[in-house]
């Protein structure tokens, strides 16, 4: 008898008295049927829209040591991170995936790589499904348009997505993952450049991954 | 590293961390604020109790119909091009681990921190199989170089010093210049920075834990702030996700609950910075990502625990808010414990999974404050389940002689009110004897006691039960005379 039938049976033997094989296959069921609609409470801080979801989004991704700016179009976005890149004192190079948004720009004025991260990737760029207000968190799916590499090995990481992309929460989130495509190898939720405090106690940025990340809104 | 449990020794242990100067500093150090942070997060978020009882009912739900869940898991990590491994036992799951990294021709296995892991010993046994294993956290790097186990659930190495952290990598970075500057801490962390990211791109295997496994989608969920266990499972060809059974959540919104009580339960932040959701291998068009995706399902023990009095402990999601919050593991440490899981939840925990023989002195190891049950995010009862324990343990007769004698005199007394009155009464008058508002030194076995504090003395006028009602208490001691 393999240990799976063995777990199974002892498990099945021991919810049997609580309540029959029958009931909890529809239990199991009834709630899974649950996906994407609110089943437990929600902060009041997780409801912001508009205006108020923006400006949530912004503060939180500050208090998490995050930078964010604006851009008017995806056209003005090579020349804000070439400034970036500039302002940081980091050579003009970044790394990203095949984004349609991404690739179709004119990246004349940087040296501008597609594919996944390699050993050293000073710069980085993803393109995110969407943001939560809630706690400043950016979605990204991983695949060829954002290879998953890229979030983790770019010392300094740029996340780009829509003024629109901008959710109040994580149940808004989750919907707009769900809607954006066959599930991905990966689903990384971002909250702010890595971090340890591992050494001392000392809250220090940019333990394994990013030491930096900002963020650039779309607004059109 | 894991090692045979000294839970046994538990008292030994702890004359022994107390009298570490070092130790105890450091223990202060890093436990500083943690409280505080704790109840500054949870109390800007209103509903955050009512988030509490959401993530109490949501685990009591998938406990209750957890074969249902565990299958259903199953199904979708399969549709998503995964392996699901069940291993009744820890020699089971380390065999399994074994025989993927032999298949996948690993030399190097990279992992993120998992404390199953620690549980079924796994790099003791993949070294001594030809594996080495590279633990990837921070906080695990450093206890693997100094041959330690865990300290804390979520801050492997909270009882390392700085100055212990530059003579370890002194010590084992003897590739580097000997004479380098690691006096900030910054260099220390650029150094593991520099030494681990070379070995992202070596190890064949990237192992991790799961904080969460998702029935609805087949995901299973990493949640940490440093990117190292992304890191591991991205690079490698092979992830091995290692996780017990019953980390399952139904949906994702059941793990947006989950994680809105988690790090603010953990650290007093929002959100962590890495929440990772993973499922099956590589899809074919993708340029990265793991070749191979296995889950190592784990037991362990735990069914058992299932319609029994610690049914309540499986709630439990490795916050680590409960030894924060206890005043003997802030006091002791967590390698007086002795095995995996210290503090409150190690003291319920440990003695399910390697037997009260072994585990029964923990129980003991609790003023009953309360405390850990009051920040408990899945608000685990667990003084009860300590005393559950207790009783067991004094039951099958494994408690100390003395205790057991002790414990059965006041037994016998208790039962027989009248003469139990006139004992205490007896006891306070001699105890005044000794000294007025506090006793400086008491004889006999009183004097453990007073050797670090005084004993309140009794106050006059007669015990409790005589002030409470004097009137019966004279007419008591007038019938008798």
């Amino acid at each position: 008898m393999s240990s799976r039938v063995r777990i199974l049976a002892n498990l099945r033997r021991r919810l049997e008295e609580g309540r029959p094989a029958a009931e909890r296959a529809e239990g199991v069921a009834a709630r899974l049927r649950l996906a994407g609609a609110q089943t437990a409470p929600r902060p009041a801080a997780s409801r912001l829209e508009g205006a108020e979801a923006l400006a949530r989004f912004e503060e939180k991704l500050r208090a998490v040591d995050a930078s964010v700016s604006h851009v008017p179009g995806f056209s003005s976005l090579p020349q804000a991170l070439a400034e970036e890149l500039r302002a940081r004192n980091l050579p003009a190079a970044v790394r990203m995936g095949e984004d349609f948004d991404l690739v179709s720009l004119d990246w004349s004025g940087l040296e501008a790589t597609r594919g996944p991260g390699r050993i050293e990737e000073p710069a980085t760029l993803s393109r995110a499904v969407c943001g939560a207000a809630e706690t400043g968190t950016v979605a990204l799916r991983s695949g060829p348009a954002n290879p998953v590499t890229l979030t983790f090995l770019g010392e300094t990481h740029f996340i780009v997505l829509r003024r629109s992309e901008i959710v109040p929460g994580l149940e808004e989130l989750w919907a707009r993952v769900r809607r954006s495509g066959a599930q991905p190898r990966t689903v990384n939720l971002v909250t702010g450049p890595s971090r340890s405090a591992d050494i001392g106690g000392v809250l220090q940025l940019g333990a394994h991954g990013p030491v930096a990340v900002h963020v650039f809104i779309v607004d059109a | 590293m894991t090692h045979a449990p000294t839970t046994p020794n538990f008292r030994q242990n702890v004359r022994e961390a107390m009298a570490d100067a070092p130790l105890m500093e450091q223990m202060t150090t890093a436990l500083t604020g943690s409280m505080a942070r704790r109840a500054g997060a949870a109390g800007a978020v209103p509903e955050f109790d009512a988030l509490r009882d959401a993530g109490r009912d949501l685990k009591n739900h998938v406990l209750e119909h957890l074969d249902v869940y565990l299958e259903t898991y199953e199904q979708a990590v399969t549709d998503a091009g995964g392996h699901v491994h069940w291993a009744e036992t820890a020699e089971e799951a380390r065999a399994i681990i074994l025989d993927i990294c032999r298949k996948a021709g690993a030399k190097t296995v990279n992992k993120g921190k998992s404390m199953i892991s620690e549980e079924i010993g796994l790099n003791d046994y993949l070294e001594e199989n030809g594996v080495k294993p590279v633990e990837t956290d921070l906080g695990e790097y450093i206890i693997q170089l100094r041959k330690e186990t865990p300290s804390h659930i979520i801050a492997p190495a909270m009882h390392v010093n700085v100055p212990q952290w530059r003579e370890a990598f002194r010590k084992f970075h003897p590739h580097l210049p000997q004479d380098r500057d690691l006096e900030g801490l910054d260099k220390l962390l650029l150094e593991a920075r520099g030494e681990l990211r070379r070995k992202y791109f070596e190890a064949e295997v990237g192992i991790t834990g799961a904080n969460m496994l998702i029935a609805e989608t087949g995901q299973s969920v990493i949640v940490t702030n440093e990117g190292n266990g992304d890191l591991s499972q991205s690079l490698a060809k092979v992830h091995i996700v290692l996780a017990s059974l019953e980390k399952i959540v139904p949906t994702l919104e059941d793990a947006s609950t989950v994680l809105r009580l988690l790090a603010r339960s953990a650290t007093g932040q929002e959100m962590s910075v890495y929440t990772t959701f993973s499922s099956g291998p590589r899809r074919a068009e993708d340029p990265d990502g793991p070749e191979e995706y296995h889950v190592v399902l784990l037991d362990n023990g735990r069914s058992e625990m299932l319609g029994s009095d610690f049914q309540d402990m499986l709630r439990c999601i490795r916050c680590g808010a409960c030894m924060n919050h206890c005043p003997v593991y802030r006091a002791v440490g967590g390698h007086a414990y002795g095995w995996v899981y210290p503090g409150p939840m190690g003291a319920v925990l440990t003695p399910a999974l390697i037997g009260v023989t072994q585990g029964g002195n923990l129980p003991n190891a609790s003023t009953f404050c309360g405390r850990c049950e009051e920040v408990c995010p899945m608000r685990i009862p667990l003084p009860k389940m300590m005393r559950h324990w207790r009783e067991r343990e004094f039951e099958r007769k494994l408690s100390p002689k003395g205790m057991r004698r002790g414990m059965g005199a006041w037994a016998w007394a208790a039962r027989r009110p009248g003469l139990y009155r006139i004992g205490a009464s007896l006891a306070a008058r001699a105890l005044r004897l000794l000294g007025a508002g506090s006793i400086r030194r008491l004889p006999l076995a009183g004097r453990a006691w007073t050797q670090t504090r005084d004993f309140p003395a009794p106050q006059k006028g007669g015990t409790f039960l005589a002030q409470w009602n004097p009137d019966a208490e004279g007419r008591r001691k007038g019938g008798a005379a």
